[in-house]
């Protein structure tokens, strides 16, 4: 296996929120020994455990998180994604490798740097909830403030207005054995928005919720990061899920970071068979944009008929190709970018449109 | 001779066991073929050898003599073992004072109250019942007696547990450490425990509050290791992080999940308690069980059952209460509770101010005499003679010649080597190397102590009572698993059987079997079968569904299904039920030592009223090492990996 993670480097003005280089975590004995052997960090799981009886769950894995972005890290289970989360705030010491938040070395934290950061800087929704049973909803949602020694009363008026931002206003005092699974999440997720941290984690925050609820819960994710543009960090094994959320995705294999880049990158142009067989069934006119679509190119004309915008998904284009029986122009700023046709358009929900031709996409635009 | 081991291998059909159990069966029958001879060769005796026994009287003798002499002066007790001393006394008699100054109608107000807070309304009208009860009996200041004896032990039984508990959940290092012995000291006859204290501290209520302590902390050290190791992962993880310091996540997270585990480690503490408290009359503690012990030792059932009657509301009523306060939710306010409180206070100021502190005179019930009649009846018309069925000491004597006597004849007859052997086929086929060689050794501990024809017979007894109560334990287990409505009936009796301490049930075998061996058998039985029920029923019905639905689906009969999938299914149960029973039934026998059991049990009593401690103090031991090879022998490995996990 060749490691394919498509690094891209595009030229930013923010630093990066997270910025993991050369990310190792190997459990089992001695685990320190094999980042640093060249021979060892080269096998594949199988013949690792068998030589070494260890399991590198995280295998040289780099990415940079950037400010107010929804970064997806995707991959089936046992792929290494949750264990590579807990590593961003050392919930799980990382074996080899360097992370750094805001440019600080997460690494390098004493006890009590490192509970700053888990306190301040970054909260995590779980996969079960991680509520307290003991606790009303309430007071699962101050606990995070608790713990940082805010007075009572001052955590509960936090608290009740992040309560009513998730839409959980009346059921203050209920306990969460008494919440459906969404409700319960609902609450994972305030007591993390409720100590305003920088990045919020999220580890598999619906995959135990129910088809309809989890819909909702994305929603609510979408809306939550369309108001206040915090930065997240989602990990899922739902391709649907990460395509919906993400503005970038991480796609892992056995440890490995096989593809880095946007959603319609990741669909458009697969790395390996790996991944292609893993877009294979998605519906690319949901994903793909149509300035990937078009033919690039000014219409020539004043009235840029159908006027659609360059981030317009091509099902879109579609409706409006369909509906008006002539090819639509792709505008941005007043200016037409290029033309979209059926033929166009079908190639691309067949799937068959040509590769390189729009190769040279700029990353989308990265939100506010 | 040596055909016990040589020939079972051959009689096996080798398809039946599996290859393993054949491979340990060879090899122990190797070792026995080049052991035996040698053993034979050189003891050849059928009893225990007396050149392998080490006689401890005069050392024994000679330590206790020594700490005797010397507890009033030796720094060691001056310093330690007399504070100690001292301030159980103190606070024992002071939770009386206090039991005495609120007088009968403000602990009736306090019990009910408490109960009312706790468990609600139904619960604290049945406490006021079991109050007023134990006064009408005229118990009412042994009742107290107990009661301060139990409050001052069960505080100290829980801060003790909670500590190990903590130290045990939250190190795995101490967890390796204390769980064996926690294990261990949770299968012991609560017997076992008299002497060692009384040794140290004498006769009396120290050696009773800490025979009682030490009894009764394991299942609270046990629970509260268990709630906090059992707690949820991802809570653990969530409350990590969010930056919590480590003493944060203990106290508002890993105790709080553990909130369950200790309810009912407090409640089992709780019912311990009471189990050794009275039990510890024996060794002079005064209240509800001296009583009895008093009644039982010149076989007055009428007074053993008037004071057998409060130990049994006592029991049912803490145990509910603290049951209830396991599952309820919490505590729905304080103002409930200073409801509780002021009424308390003011219940127990009335009745100051009445004059009316202690129980009236008038109010009792001498329920001993009519009691006593009746028993004189029963003697006179049940005990024999009784056409077709015949009476009950002629069950007791048939059961003693028919079945007690020939297996004990039999145990003591075989030759002492071969009784090692069959203890480490057993404790092998069923656990590790390892539990057989504790067996073993234990076994011969046994023989080395000098005690091994009594301590046979004790064996005797609880082979005899084993095995009864399994047949009727599996066979209740059985119904009550294929019916609902046996089940409904049955739980009740369950629930009330198994809250009674054991000392309580020596009183109606006494009425009706009179004195001797047979009766502590039956008394084992009652005590254990419970449990053995309880466990089985559990078992059977946890049977997974679709299994017995895919052996329906193909026609199976129900005896089939029981038999073939049922069974089988359940086998781990029934393993825990025979060694629970097993476990069970020795408590209980060697306390029949108090009724005519003879041999362990009644040198322990002995070496206790005659102040013979070295005799005792053996007698002790052994039981201890009888009770070690009985729970290895039974012990299934399933349970020791499961719980090392």
């Amino acid at each position: 296996m060749t490691t394919t993670a498509t690094l891209e480097n595009p030229p930013t003005t923010d630093n990066p929120v997270f910025s993991v280089d050369g990310l190792w975590k190997v459990f089992g004995p001695k685990a320190d020994r094999v980042p640093e052997d060249a021979e060892l960090s080269a096998l594949d799981p199988a013949d690792l455990r068998a030589r070494t009886g260890c399991t590198a769950a995280v295998r040289d894995v780099s990415f940079d998180v950037r400010k107010g972005e929804v970064f997806v890290v995707m991959g089936l289970s046992g792929s290494g994604k949750s264990t590579l989360v807990r590593c961003l705030t050392r919930l799980i010491e990382p074996t080899a490798g360097t992370i750094c938040i805001d440019g600080e070395d997460v690494r390098a934290m004493d006890k009590a740097r490192l509970r700053e950061l888990r306190r301040h800087r970054a909260a995590m929704v779980f996969q079960h909830f991680g509520l307290l049973p003991h606790r009303t909803v309430l007071d699962n949602v101050a606990y995070g403030l608790e713990i940082q020694g805010m007075g009572k009363a001052e955590r509960r008026a936090r608290a009740a207005e992040v309560v009513t931002k998730v839409g959980l206003e009346g059921m203050e005092q209920r306990k969460p054995s008494q919440l459906s699974g969404g409700q319960q999440q609902r609450v994972g997720l305030a007591r993390a928005l409720a100590v305003d941290p920088q990045v919020l984690l999220f580890d598999e925050p619906f995959s135990a919720l129910d088809p309809l609820i989890r819909r909702d819960m994305q929603e609510e994710v979408v809306r939550l990061h369309r108001e206040e543009g915090r930065t997240m960090v989602f990990i899922t094994h739902d391709l649907s899920e990460a395509l919906k959320l993400g503005d970038r995705i991480a796609l892992m294999r056995d440890g490995k970071v096989v593809q880095l880049g946007t959603p319609e990158e990741i669909v458009g142009s697969p790395a390996d068979g790996y991944v292609r067989e893993f877009v294979r069934d998605v519906p690319r006119e949901h994903v793909m944009t149509v300035r990937r679509a078009m033919k690039p190119g000014d219409c020539a004309g004043p009235a840029h008929p159908g006027g659609l915008a360059p981030d317009a998904v091509v099902a879109d284009a579609i409706k409006v190709v369909a509906g008006s029986g002539r090819p639509a122009c792709v505008v941005e700023n007043g200016r037409c970018l290029g033309v979209v046709d059926h033929e166009r358009l079908l190639g691309v929900v067949a799937g068959t449109e040509l590769r390189g031709g729009a190769a040279g996409t700029e990353p989308r635009k990265e939100a506010v | 001779m040596a055909t016990v081991t040589a020939s079972t291998p051959r009689a096996l059909p080798t398809g039946l066991l599996k290859h393993r159990a054949v491979h340990k069966l060879l090899l122990i029958a190797l070792a026995a073929a080049v052991l035996v001879p040698l053993a034979n060769a050189r003891w050849a005796s059928g009893s225990w050898p007396a050149a392998l026994t080490v006689d401890l009287t005069k050392p024994l003798t000679s330590a206790s003599d020594w700490i005797i002499n010397n507890r009033d002066s030796h720094p060691l007790f001056l310093y330690f073992f007399g504070y100690v001393s001292n301030a159980v006394v103190i606070s024992v008699h002071a939770v009386y004072v206090v039991l005495l100054g609120a007088g009968w109608a403000g602990v009736t107000a306090l019990g009910a109250l408490v109960a009312w807070r706790v468990a609600g309304v139904r619960l604290a009208l049945g406490t006021t019942a079991a109050f007023l009860a134990c006064g009408l009996l005229g118990m009412w200041v042994p009742t107290m007696q107990t009661l301060a004896l139990m409050v001052v032990a069960v505080l100290a039984s829980v801060v003790v547990g909670v500590l190990l508990g903590l130290a045990a959940g939250l190190s795995r290092r101490m967890d390796k450490i204390l769980r064996p012995v926690l294990d261990t000291m949770q299968v012991m006859p609560a017997y076992a425990y008299l002497l060692p204290v009384v040794l140290v501290f004498g006769m009396g209520v120290p050696a009773a509050v800490l025979a009682t302590v030490v009894y009764a902390a394991p299942p609270m050290a046990r629970l509260t290791a268990l709630g906090l190791q059992g707690a949820d992962k991802e809570v653990l993880e969530a409350v990590e992080s969010l930056g919590t310091t480590a003493r944060q996540r203990l106290l508002t997270a890993r105790i709080p999940l553990a909130r369950k585990e200790l309810m009912l480690g407090l409640n089992q503490t709780i019912m311990m308690a009471l189990s050794m408290a009275v039990i510890a009359s024996v060794i002079g503690a005064a209240g509800l069980g001296d009583r009895v012990y008093q009644a039982l030792a010149s076989v007055d059932v009428g007074a053993a059952l008037a004071a057998g009657i409060p130990i049994v509301l006592l029991a049912v009523v803490l145990d509910r209460v603290t049951g209830a306060a396991g599952d309820g939710t919490e505590g729905q306010g304080r103002a409930g509770w200073a409801y509780a409180l002021a009424g308390t206070v003011v219940v127990a100021v009335a009745g100051r101010l009445l004059g009316r502190l202690d129980w009236p005179d008038a109010w009792t019930l001498n329920i001993a005499e009519p009691v006593n009649r009746a028993v004189d009846w029963m003697t006179a018309h049940l005990y024999s003679g009784v056409p077709v069925v015949g009476g009950t000491a002629d069950w007791a004597g048939h059961f003693t010649t028919w079945v007690l006597d020939p297996v004990r004849t039999g145990l003591q007859g075989l030759p002492w080597w071969s009784v090692l052997l069959i203890v480490a086929t057993l404790a092998w086929l069923i656990g590790t190397w390892r539990t057989a060689l504790t067996a073993v050794l234990a076994m011969a501990a046994i023989g080395v102590l000098g005690v091994w024809t009594p301590a046979l017979d004790t064996l005797s007894q609880v082979l005899a009572a084993v095995a009864v109560t399994l047949v009727l334990g599996f066979a209740t287990a059985v119904a009550a698993a294929r019916s609902d409505r046996v089940e409904r009936l049955l739980r009740p009796v369950l629930d009330v059987f198994q809250t009674m301490p054991q000392f309580v049930y020596l009183i109606p075998v006494v009425a009706l079997f009179g004195v001797g061996r047979a009766p502590a058998a039956a008394a084992a039985v009652v005590y254990a079968l419970p449990a053995v029920v309880r466990i089985t029923t559990q078992g059977l019905r946890q049977v997974d569904p679709a299994a017995m639905e895919s052996s329906r689906s193909l026609g199976a009969t129900s005896w089939q299904q029981l038999r073939q999938v049922q069974l089988p299914l359940a086998r781990p149960a029934l393993l825990l039920a025979v060694n629970q029973g097993v476990v069970l039934v020795l408590a209980v026998v060697v306390i029949g030592g108090l009724v005519g059991g003879g041999a362990l049990g009644y040198d322990t009593v002995f070496g206790l009223a005659q102040g013979d401690l070295a005799t005792g103090l053996v007698a002790g031991a052994a039981i201890v090492c009888l009770g070690l090879v009985l729970d290895r022998v039974t012990q299934p490995t399933e349970r020791r990996t499961g719980k090392g996990a």
